[in-house]
């Protein structure tokens, strides 16, 4: 038997295991972060990198990107309107029956029994709005800052594909309380979707090749809005669309960092003139490496032997600047949410039309336009517009203006003076159209190919089109006809929106007020 | 930085605070905990909770009793305080049945309208106070329902013999005692219908009479005629409580309204099945030209006064109904639901209707004429007219019934009047039994008070050819009758089924003296627009009119 020294000065087991103890919440906090504390710049850099849900942001922001100015946080506002709807969506799947023989009564249920039913719903419905809102802003932004621009064209696409994921979204929300809004609201848009057979039928080729109604065989599952549509409405909105959105919104995220950052003017640094110095903590810590990054990066080489560019640790600057977005706009959801209730009318009756039948109010603008002819109104133009919009970014392959807003030949005043155009154009033919009636009325026997052909959204889509075809003329320049083009369908959009929304009565007919609506 | 970190700061604090605010919207700024806060009860201020009444197998907790606290079981209650007063005494007590299963509403809400269904939309509404006993026909449903002139003769013959000296009933009478003062009160028949009716009541009484020297028995008590005691007893068999509610449905019972409406599977096919109206879900109806409130009980009463203004294109004619009457209706169509009360709750009266196939009429020939015929042939058989059909015949009429046979008119009633809208009664579903029938037919021969009067000439004695026949048929017939019979402003009589069940006594003799009272007349009179027709003629006619009963 060999004697083993006991090893020098180990303190007591006991000893040992409560000192574990004491730094043991030291201890978690320290591998959880993995750096350790962000509190100096490789810390701090280590925190965004290290952090599975951080790591889509870059470590160091561009200061900016962190002015309001730039973006007016509205990508931040769509994202955190999307968590929360995911949220509260969630908690309304605990109490919401996907049939349409309970569906209204667990809705009923929601809003009248289960506790904070009511709250949480208003709160989904809210943020729900306000997250299409937010995304037609933002797409506004990032155009009129010209953020489309190499190398950001593709992320200009993707954000297109999260516009049409956020109305899908919105829309087939919108069935699931299965009351007679959601059901005349979802037949409207099924029928919209039938709208090519309008040309097929015209054409004499629907027993053929009939795209409409297979569309809208495959929104519904069946000839009406029931049960089939009911199922498929919910698993698009709680599985296929979210789960389709988180992805493509990941890519999104992730292209924003790989192309560079958030666009910025050429002169940014000039304009933005030195950095305080307690503001811009600058490498308190000396790097143990250094990497020549050339190969990997495209762009100027590395930032070796110069001072640091003009970005400041993303960990806290960018993160607080989120997260008081993200904070603002659960403010307003949950104060929306306290001043007004989402509706929800009578049971769906399928034997009881809606008069006037409305469709969520993003697609009110196109009801409009479908009023007259559904193809052009419903597809036709819709299809130019998401046609046109993908377009821009290589069309317009200019450099003038990047990062400015309403940067491009003409700028501020080009774009006010496309508002006017705009407004005035959709207000007429709109005001035109009501006055006078359209293509039917005049000629009560013309053939059905022209109603759809020759829309009144077909003649504001044309003056719009040679309106920005003068301003391409006129300043030389493709972003200057995209300025106007693009100023003029938001106007014309927010125009047939309103009228559709709150001038538009029982048999779509025009009323200043619901108050002059005939009595029914 | 220090700009966004101070916004995240603020913002955060705003949330907080707007949640906060919200959370005490949900959880203490209840009316019904100011209001319980406010109460103050006989033995001092009331505890703030929560009250509810927990019926499991009702799938019940009624939160009604949250603020009408005095309802509660083990609540201090003040009779005509706001909050605490008193259920009002009922058969059933409202703390084992709960709320809901009487009143409709939602009991788990907490915010009045909300409890009360008057918010939007929302599909089973209280049932207003002033109709709270069309509640009971959730559950319950009345047997054997006189037509509202058999109920009121017998609480006419129930007054006039002085019953309510002694006997109370439905809260009233019962003021003297049958051996003065400190003798045994009568007992009080307001449910005597429920507990059924002593057979020798009356024997029994004649008795007790002949043993009193004075009191009520000798100045309230008399012999009650045989005719009187039968509408007595039929008064007293239809009390079961909820008395309005039974005179509502002998309303019902005696305008006719089965003719055309089925309810609980007995009755017409004509117009919608009654019997869930009153559980109709007022998202589901259209309010377009009701006056008033939008809801169930003010479109039923728009709707009796002018269907076809209510419901565009109604087949149902307007009535000409009183106020009262229509308040009566309107109180029976709300009766008219079904609770989700599980089987073994089922009351025997419902059993008895739906398993064992009892009425829900009463038996007797006035009550099944009234319930199934008024309607169309008019309250005592004068026939009706409604604008845009074709006239109904007066079957109550002293000619008709003077030519037609019991055996012709169980005939019609039993196999109708294929093309018309007299429906097969003895053989649709949902019809008349065929002692049903028989004591219709009885009913009717009181009605015009003529008997038949039998003739020994077989069926068919009428031998002749129909050319004459013809012509005089396209003169004088077929203005009202149709050129081809086919019925106009009188009743078709191309009808194989009329032909094939009248004699030919009987169609000779409608010619030949008419219906008195109607637009058809004598034929063997001139009138001031043709000459009279000889038996030659007539029988001519009749000779044709067969030419149809193939």
């Amino acid at each position: 038997m060999v004697a083993t020294k006991p090893p020098p000065e180990k303190k007591p087991a006991i000893r040992r295991f409560l000192e574990n103890l004491r730094t043991t919440p030291k201890q978690v906090r320290d591998t959880a972060l993995r750096g350790g504390k962000p509190n100096t710049d490789r810390t701090r850099s280590t925190f965004v990198f290290g952090n599975v849900f951080l790591h889509l942001h870059p470590v160091r922001t561009h200061r900016w990107s962190l002015k309001w100015a730039t973006t007016w946080g509205l990508g931040i506002a769509s994202f955190a309107a999307f968590l929360i709807t995911l949220i509260t969506g969630v908690l309304l799947m605990f109490y919401y029956k996907p049939h349409v023989e309970v569906a209204y009564d667990s809705i009923k249920d929601i809003a009248f029994v289960v506790p904070t039913g009511n709250f949480i719903r208003n709160i989904h419905r809210w943020a729900a709005n306000l997250m299409v809102v937010t995304v037609i802003l933002h797409m506004a932004r990032a155009f009129y800052t010209a953020a489309y621009r190499a190398p950001r064209e593709f992320n200009w696409l993707i954000g297109m594909a999260l516009l049409v994921l956020t109305l899908g979204l919105s829309f087939t929300g919108y069935l699931l309380p299965w009351d007679q809004l959601a059901y005349w609201a979802i037949t409207i848009g099924a029928n919209i979707a039938q709208s090519p057979r309008e040309v097929t039928d015209a054409l004499g080729m629907t027993d053929a090749f009939d795209p409409g109604g297979l569309q809208k065989l495959l929104l519904l599952g069946s000839d009406t809005v029931g049960e089939e549509a009911l199922i498929r409405f919910y698993l698009l909105h709680v599985m296929i669309l979210p789960l389709a959105l988180v992805g493509v919104l990941s890519v999104h995220f992730w292209r924003i960092r790989k192309d560079g950052g958030l666009v910025r003017p050429k002169d940014a640094d000039q304009r933005l003139g030195p950095v305080a110095a307690a503001d811009y903590p600058v490498f308190t810590e000396a790097p143990k490496k250094t990497y020549q990054l050339a190969a990997v990066v495209r762009g100027k080489s590395g930032a070796v032997g110069r001072g640091p560019e003009n970005t400041v640790p993303s960990m806290p600057h960018l993160f607080y600047a989120e997260l008081a977005v993200t904070m603002l706009t659960i403010a307003l959801c949950v104060g929306l949410a306290m001043l007004s209730d989402a509706p929800l009318k009578e049971l769906a009756n399928p034997q009881v039309p809606e008069n006037p039948a409305k469709a969520p109010w993003y697609f009110l603008g196109l009801q409009e336009l479908v009023a007259y002819s559904a193809f052009m109104g419903g597809v036709g133009i819709p299809a130019i517009v998401l046609l046109g919009l993908g377009l821009i970014p290589y069309l317009d392959r200019e450099k003038e203006g990047t990062g400015e807003w309403f940067g491009g030949p003409g700028g501020k005043r080009l774009v006010l003076q496309a508002a006017c155009v705009g407004f005035a154009s959709a207000i007429a033919i709109e005001w035109f159209s009501i006055k006078n009636g359209w293509l039917r009325e005049w000629f009560p026997n013309i053939k059905q190919l022209w109603i759809t052909a020759v829309n009144p959204g077909t003649v504001l889509t044309a003056i719009y089109a040679l309106y920005s075809l003068w301003l391409v003329k006129k300043y030389d320049s493709t972003r200057s006809g995209a300025l106007g083009l693009f100023t003029c369908f938001l106007c014309g959009f927010v125009v047939l929106t309103v009228v559709g929304t709150y001038f538009r009565g029982p048999n779509w007919d025009f009323y200043w007020s619901p108050a002059d609506w005939p009595v029914h | 930085m220090q700009a966004n970190k101070h916004l995240l700061l603020w913002s955060s604090l705003f949330t907080l605070a707007l949640l906060a605010i919200a959370a005490a919207q949900e959880n203490v700024f209840k009316d019904w905990r100011e209001l319980q806060g406010s109460t103050v009860g006989p033995a001092g201020p009331l505890d703030v909770h929560l009250r509810q009444v927990v019926v499991p197998t009702l799938h019940a907790a009624d939160r009604c009793v949250t603020c009408h606290v005095g309802m509660a079981a083990g609540e201090p209650s003040v009779a005509g305080h706001p909050t605490l007063k008193p259920h009002p005494p009922v058969g059933h007590d409202p703390n084992t049945m709960g709320c809901t299963a009487c009143h409709g509403g939602q009991g788990r809400a907490t915010e009045k309208d909300d409890a009360h269904g008057r918010v939007e939309f929302w599909p089973e509404p209280m049932i207003p106070a002033r109709y709270a006993d069309a509640g009971c026909g959730g559950c319950h449903t009345h047997l054997a329902v006189p037509a509202l002139a058999e109920l009121d003769r017998g609480l006419a013959a129930f007054e006039r013999n002085d019953c309510l000296a002694c006997h109370k009933l439905d809260g009233r009478g019962g003021t003297l005692r049958p051996l003065g003062a400190g003798g045994m009160e009568g007992p009080d028949l307001s449910f005597v219908g429920a507990r059924g009716i002593q057979g020798d009541w009356y024997e029994k009484h004649v008795a007790l009479r002949a043993q009193a020297s004075d009191g009520p028995w000798t100045s309230s008590f008399g012999p009650i005629a045989d005719d009187e005691r039968a509408a007595i007893e039929t008064y007293l068999r239809s009390r079961v409580g909820a008395p309005k509610l039974v005179q509502a449905k002998a309303t019902f019972n005696s305008l006719g309204c089965r003719g055309c409406h089925k309810l609980a599977g007995v009755g017409g096919d004509d117009g919608p099945d009654l019997t869930l109206i009153g559980a109709r879900d007022p998202g589901r109806i259209d309010f377009t030209s009701v006056k008033g409130e939008h809801d169930l009980a003010h479109w039923l009463a728009e709707h009796f006064r002018s269907p076809a203004s209510i419901v565009p294109m109604s087949q149902m004619p307007m009535l000409g109904l009183t106020e009262p009457q229509i308040d009566l209706l309107v109180r029976y169509m709300l009766s008219l639901r079904r609770t989700n009360a599980p089987e073994a709750w089922c009351p025997k009266d419902r059993v008895r209707a739906e398993r064992l196939g009892e009425r829900e009429f009463g038996g007797d020939g006035a009550t099944l004429y009234g319930s199934f015929c008024a309607a169309c042939h008019g309250p005592s058989g004068e026939g009706m007219r409604y604008p845009g059909m074709t006239a109904f015949p007066a079957i109550g009429n002293a000619d008709f019934l003077a030519v037609a046979s019991d055996e012709f008119i169980t005939r019609t009633i039993t196999h109708g009047r294929p093309g018309r809208r007299m429906a097969a009664w003895g053989e649709k579903d949902g019809g008349l039994r065929a002692s049903e029938i028989a004591a219709v037919v009885a009913h009717l021969r009181k009605l015009g008070g003529v008997a038949h009067e039998r003739d020994a000439r077989p069926a068919r004695w009428i031998q002749r050819e129909t050319i004459s026949g013809a012509a005089l048929y396209a003169k004088d017939c077929a203005q009202c009758h149709g050129k081809d019979g086919e019925g106009h402003e009188g009743p078709a009589l191309a009808s194989p089924a009329l032909l094939r069940a009248a004699t030919d006594t009987y169609l000779y003799e409608t010619i030949r003296r008419g219906r008195r009272g109607t637009t058809m007349l004598g034929f063997a009179q001139p009138s001031t627009v043709r000459p009279a027709l000889s038996d030659d003629e007539i029988e001519s006619i009749v000779a044709y009119l067969r030419t149809w009963e193939k």
